[in-house]
């Protein structure tokens, strides 16, 4: 199934009550299409994951919303799905365990289960692994567990919320390439949040650069580098470069402010 | 598959030894109780209370007189049947509202107060049971939040939610909070007996004093005593073992 087209319009976000307001988000526009790989890239406290959990319905917008092909989003669904940064797999489950939960609330039968399940494991090379139990594995280990569960329920939007910001360097650029091949494979939009300028730039097609808290897009970068992309390829180096320029004269801007809140 | 009997005996072998090991650390609780006996014989041999303190000779008279007459037998059933059925109700009862007080905050707001209330309730027999209250709806809100929004992201929602999610992570902590109303209840059981029942060994208890049969009142003592260690360590402490060693927690003793 293709990837949907993803629109988020005036799309704003603040929590709690009347007394101590914090606003994580404000207006907030982007269109992206279908089966295209966005990332986004900001400093801590930019509301990133605010961002991706108003996508994905786990969190209400307070203004503006969200449209998937033209709907509006309402709520979580398994069309939308979150890996998180500590991947927050279940304990109490082995691998398989893990990987099949979505497919068990479906109510997908069994064989149809075990089929996809052992088809994700292979593609994150992890099938010798189906019984392992959660603590057994490593940081990286976990993700392709993370992803796996994730991809077999075909999602049409894949969020990722800065999902390998916890990985050594060595295994963070082989996750890198395994979300990229993954991503080619199942053709499906990715959202994908970082607070690495490198990471967003070697990832995505386009690069959605937020300002501090409130979050707003500064800018919206096309990557001149074609995939497969390394660190290395002029176009990411100018997007590297760019990203970094506009996040530094946000935060500059944002220094010079006198403190909202407290 | 081929036969091979001499590994089968070796797997054997070991499986019993390690069944041995599994209970190595029952070695120096074996150790105290022999040396308190001995501590107990002596101080009984020096006289210094008389006949108000038996020796454990006397005691372990007792319990076998008890034993023949199967008073103690019956003694026992009653009371582990009371505690079974009264243990059973209020695990349902508890989990129920537990479950209401954690899905409706309002509601779990509300309710809050009596159930504080329930605990000075002047009648001792309440105090399990809103113990269990109290532990599980605690054990239930430990569960991490990302769980639950990873789980309800795949589409998990409502009952369902709360039975693959909810329940399965705050396993450790409920079985915690089991622990803890087990413990209220065995205590309250015993003394609700003394003053109540016509059978069981809180009633045995009562009965052997009014004799007086002091040697009588000390063995049921300890009938109770082994009875409330054998309950702790084989239901509570091994399924808490199991269920933490399944996530790669270290067991906590």
């Amino acid at each position: 199934m293709k990837g949907a087209d993803l629109k988020l319009v005036m799309l704003g976000k603040r929590f709690g009550g009347n007394a101590g307001q914090t606003e994580a988000l404000r207006d907030v526009n982007l269109e992206i299409r279908g089966g295209e790989f966005v990332t986004i890239v900001g400093p801590s406290g930019c509301g990133k994951s605010t961002l991706l959990s108003l996508v994905a319905g786990l969190e209400e917008p307070t203004t503006g919303w969200v449209a998937m092909d033209g709907h509006r989003v309402h709520g979580p669904g398994a069309d939308r799905i979150v890996v998180f940064q500590d991947a927050a797999l279940f304990p109490w489950l082995d691998v398989t365990g893990n990987v099949e939960f979505g497919l068990r609330v479906a109510g997908v039968p069994r064989k149809d289960r075990q089929q996809r399940v052992l088809e994700h494991l292979e593609m994150v090379q992890l099938e010798k692994f189906a019984h392992a139990r959660v603590h057994e594995l490593s940081g990286g280990m976990k993700q392709r567990v993370a992803l796996a569960r994730a991809l077999v329920l075909r999602p049409r939007v894949l969020l990722m919320d800065e999902p390998f910001a916890a990985l050594d360097v060595q295994i963070r650029e082989e996750m890198q390439s395994v979300v990229q091949d993954l991503w080619v494979r199942s053709g499906t939009t990715t959202l994908f949040v970082t607070h690495d300028v490198r990471e967003a730039a070697v990832l995505g097609d386009r690069i959605v650069v937020l300002s501090h808290r409130p979050g707003t897009v500064s800018a919206i970068l096309e990557n001149g580098a074609r995939r497969p992309r390394t660190l290395n390829d002029a176009g990411v180096v100018e997007a590297i470069r760019r990203s970094n320029e506009i996040l530094k004269a946000e935060v500059q801007w944002s220094s010079n402010q006198p403190k909202m809140q407290l | 598959m081929v036969e091979q009997p001499a590994q089968d005996a070796a797997v054997k072998r070991r499986r019993e030894r390690s069944l041995a090991w599994e209970f190595r650390h029952l070695i120096p609780m074996v150790a105290i109780a022999i040396s308190a006996i001995a501590i107990w014989e002596l101080i009984f041999r020096s006289g210094v209370w008389g006949f108000l303190f038996p020796g454990p000779t006397q005691v372990a008279r007792a319990l076998v007189d008890f034993w023949n007459s199967t008073r103690l037998v019956r003694a026992i059933v009653a009371t582990l049947r009371r505690l079974a059925v009264g243990f059973l109700i209020s695990l349902v009862l508890g989990a129920l509202l537990a479950f209401l007080m954690v899905r409706f905050t309002t509601f779990g707001k509300g309710i809050q107060p009596y159930i504080l209330g329930l605990q000075t309730f002047p009648s001792i027999a309440w105090v399990p049971l809103s113990l269990i209250w109290f532990g599980f709806s605690d054990a239930l809100r430990t569960v991490p939040p990302v769980y639950l929004q990873a789980a309800r992201n795949m589409g998990s929602d409502g009952m369902d939610l709360i039975l693959r999610v909810t329940v399965p992570a705050a396993l450790p902590h409920l079985i915690s909070a089991a622990k803890v109303g087990w413990s209220f209840a065995w205590r309250s059981l015993i003394g609700a007996e003394i003053i109540f029942a016509t059978v069981g060994l809180g009633f045995l208890l009562n009965a052997s004093a009014s004799v007086p049969d002091i040697a009588g009142v000390m063995g049921v003592m300890l009938v109770i005593l082994v009875i409330g260690i054998v309950v702790d360590q084989l239901a509570f402490t091994k399924t808490q073992e199991w269920a933490s060693r399944r996530r790669g927690l270290r067991p906590r003793r």
